[in-house]
């Protein structure tokens, strides 16, 4: 308790000294909260583009289309699979892939075609809530498609424009067709802005000539189910309903981005360690000038009999006192400015669609809050601060007593 | 006296490196203490004094010879013994008074016995007592910068002797207060040793201080040039 007492008014002895050190903590903890908040909050928000509206966490495909994607390579019987997976109690949906020549006007380039039943893609993929504008596939309206952001803008069309579809069919004929632009998509990936139209099945088969398969079937595993587990009964599924598939995680399909997602907490943890290395500095150099003033005082401490432990302690405690206030201040200072973050977000749509590693973030930038959100910054503001008072510590309870006491 | 001596000193000798010079503050000096002295340690500066209250006090180690208090070897005792005890069986009164400035008087007299493990309760009976004695009633929840010098040298001396020591080692303890405030001093220091039987050994240049001392030990060279009981 002495100890604790004396902890606390050496640290008023100069006040402003401890207040600009306590001060630079609060600060640094604050951005820390703040910055771990936004990364959370992006990866979230990128992790959800990912798995929710573009890959699911699992696809099939004919085995060799991954490697050559092609019309002609296709799961034989897709809702025989769907029907195993349905019996598993995983949501899937099955698509149907194929390239074209797409063009309004006089500007042409080329898309992949995706052909969907509405209904049941809207239990996998949230797709059909990000659009830009206009209207997603209505089986009401059969030749209305959605178009990815970019792949507008090539093309200039707006909602209820036509678009001209054309490429060879499956039974070697030249396949066009006259849509309608029903729908333009947000930034979502870079897949699907530059290149991607949505259509309903039926328009895609009909347009391909298609009769019977589908390319891709998406699978949804349930919250917190392990991928590796959900993918062995994707493929007991599969081996059961459609033989001649392979099963892969997007962990297999996107392993570069799958490896961001794993790195990116240790890269948040890492520039908070750096921010704080700089508060560390100050901190030292405080204790230090600290511990230099009061040398005297602590060769009359050894002298009387107080052992290095507890001058260490003394100094220890100071330390921890100083990093709890700014533990404090800088917590409560962080809860208005992660309201902010987490309800009105930064908007980043003036940046014009950024995206990393293909993956596009939302237009409103959300931060996001977990026990980490908070913890981590702590314990390491905790580290760090332990470690820098650390070498004052230990000098203090190293000193000579009568150096000390005759120190001027 | 023929008492039993409570510090011994045998041809103890203390050489500085200082740069690339040897400088002999002790040489081969040897006295007993016994307890209940009233002891003044005098002599030039460099004579060898405030050395010789270091080496009694455990805060410094001889280079040679022999310090026995109170039965035990000093040379022997390693750094964790030392300490215990200084906080133990030594009190300290330094020249700057040396007081904790954060903490009140009461705060600082109680230090030692805080150190010592003393619960809250004896503690505080011990030091009201002290601080009374001392002439310090009603003063204990001041802060050593808003006391005299005398005053702080007052609280010093109340630490000191908090822990009841076997001697307490003051170092010109009057060599900071006007002659005034020295008198009152040694005439509080001299209460203790001969109502608590408190032994002290001071170093001194002070004239006051060795004229009420019982006995003068004059150092010249780092050896004992004079020995004059009274």
């Amino acid at each position: 308790m002495k100890i604790l007492r004396m902890a606390w008014r050496n640290l008023w002895r100069n006040g402003r000294r401890t207040l600009v050190t306590v001060a630079a903590m609060t600060l640094a903890l604050w951005s820390m909260v703040l910055y771990t908040s936004l990364m959370e909050g992006m990866l979230g928000s990128m992790e959800t583009t990912l798995l929710d509206v573009e890959l699911g966490e699992i696809q099939v495909h004919a085995d060799g289309y991954r490697e050559r994607p092609s019309i002609w390579e296709r799961i034989e019987d897709p809702d025989a699979l769907l029907r195993a997976l349905d019996e598993t109690g995983l949501r899937s949906t099955a698509r149907l892939l194929g390239g074209a020549l797409v063009a309004s006007g006089d500007v042409s380039t080329g898309a992949l075609l995706k052909g969907l039943r509405p209904e049941r893609d809207a239990l996998v993929s949230e797709v059909h809530q990000r659009l830009d504008r206009g209207e997603w596939l209505d089986p009401a309206d059969a030749k209305g498609v959605v178009l990815g952001y970019r792949l507008a803008r090539t093309l200039a069309v707006e909602v209820g424009d036509e678009l001209v579809a054309l490429s060879q069919a499956t039974d070697g004929s030249m396949a066009n067709d006259l849509f309608r632009v029903r729908g333009v998509l947000q930034s979502l990936s870079e897949e699907t802005d530059r290149a991607t139209v949505f259509l309903l099945e039926d328009e895609f088969r009909n347009f391909f000539a298609l009769e019977d398969g589908a390319h891709r079937v998406i699978v949804r595993s349930s919250e917190g189910q392990d991928l590796t587990a959900a993918a062995g009964l994707v493929e007991q599924a599969a081996a059961m309903s459609a033989p001649g598939v392979e099963v892969r995680s997007w962990r297999d399909l996107l392993p570069g981005l799958a490896n961001v997602f794993d790195s990116a907490q240790a890269a948040v943890q890492v520039v908070a360690f750096v921010v704080y290395v700089v508060i560390a500095i100050l901190i030292l150099n405080a204790m230090l000038t600290a511990v230099f003033e009061r040398i005297r005082e602590f060769g009359v401490l050894k002298a009387i009999g107080v052992s290095p432990r507890r001058v260490l302690a003394l100094i220890l405690v100071e330390g921890a006192l100083q990093s709890a206030l700014a533990i404090g201040i800088g917590l409560v200072a962080s809860l208005p400015a992660l309201w902010f973050v987490t309800t009105r977000g930064i908007d980043v749509g003036g940046l014009g669609g950024t995206a990393i590693m293909g993956v596009a973030m939302d237009q409103i930038w959300t931060g996001a809050v977990s026990p980490l959100t908070i913890a981590g910054p702590v314990f390491i503001l905790l580290f760090v601060a332990g470690v820098a008072v650390l070498f004052p510590a230990i000098k203090a309870a190293r000193i000579n007593p009568i150096e000390a006491i005759h120190h001027q | 006296m023929g008492a039993e001596p409570i510090i011994s000193l045998r041809d103890v000798t203390k050489v500085y490196r200082q740069g690339s010079v040897d400088v002999h503050a002790l040489r081969g000096l040897t006295m007993d203490v016994e307890a209940g002295e009233f002891t003044a340690i005098c002599g030039p500066s460099g004579s060898g004094k405030t050395t010789m209250l270091n080496l009694i006090g455990a805060l410094d180690a001889m280079t040679s010879g022999s310090i026995v208090l109170e039965g035990r070897e000093l040379a022997s005792l390693n750094k964790k013994e030392l300490s215990e005890l200084r906080r133990d069986r030594i009190g300290f009164v330094f020249q700057a008074y040396n007081l904790m400035p954060v903490l009140t008087a009461y705060e600082n007299a109680e230090m030692v016995l805080w150190v010592q493990g003393v619960d809250g309760s004896s503690r505080r009976e011990r030091v009201m007592g002290l601080l009374e004695k001392v002439g310090l009633k009603g003063m204990e929840n001041r802060r050593p910068s808003e006391l005299s010098g005398g005053q702080q040298q007052r609280v010093a001396i109340a630490r000191a002797i908090a822990s009841n020591p076997v001697v307490v080692l003051a170092d010109e303890p009057t060599a900071n207060v006007d002659s005034e405030t020295a008198e009152t001093l040694l005439e509080l220091m001299e209460e203790l040793n001969r109502e608590q039987g408190v032994t002290f050994v001071f170093s001194t240049h002070d004239p006051q201080v060795m004229e009420r001392a019982r006995r003068v030990v004059r150092l010249v060279d780092g050896r004992v040039a004079s020995d004059e009981r009274r």
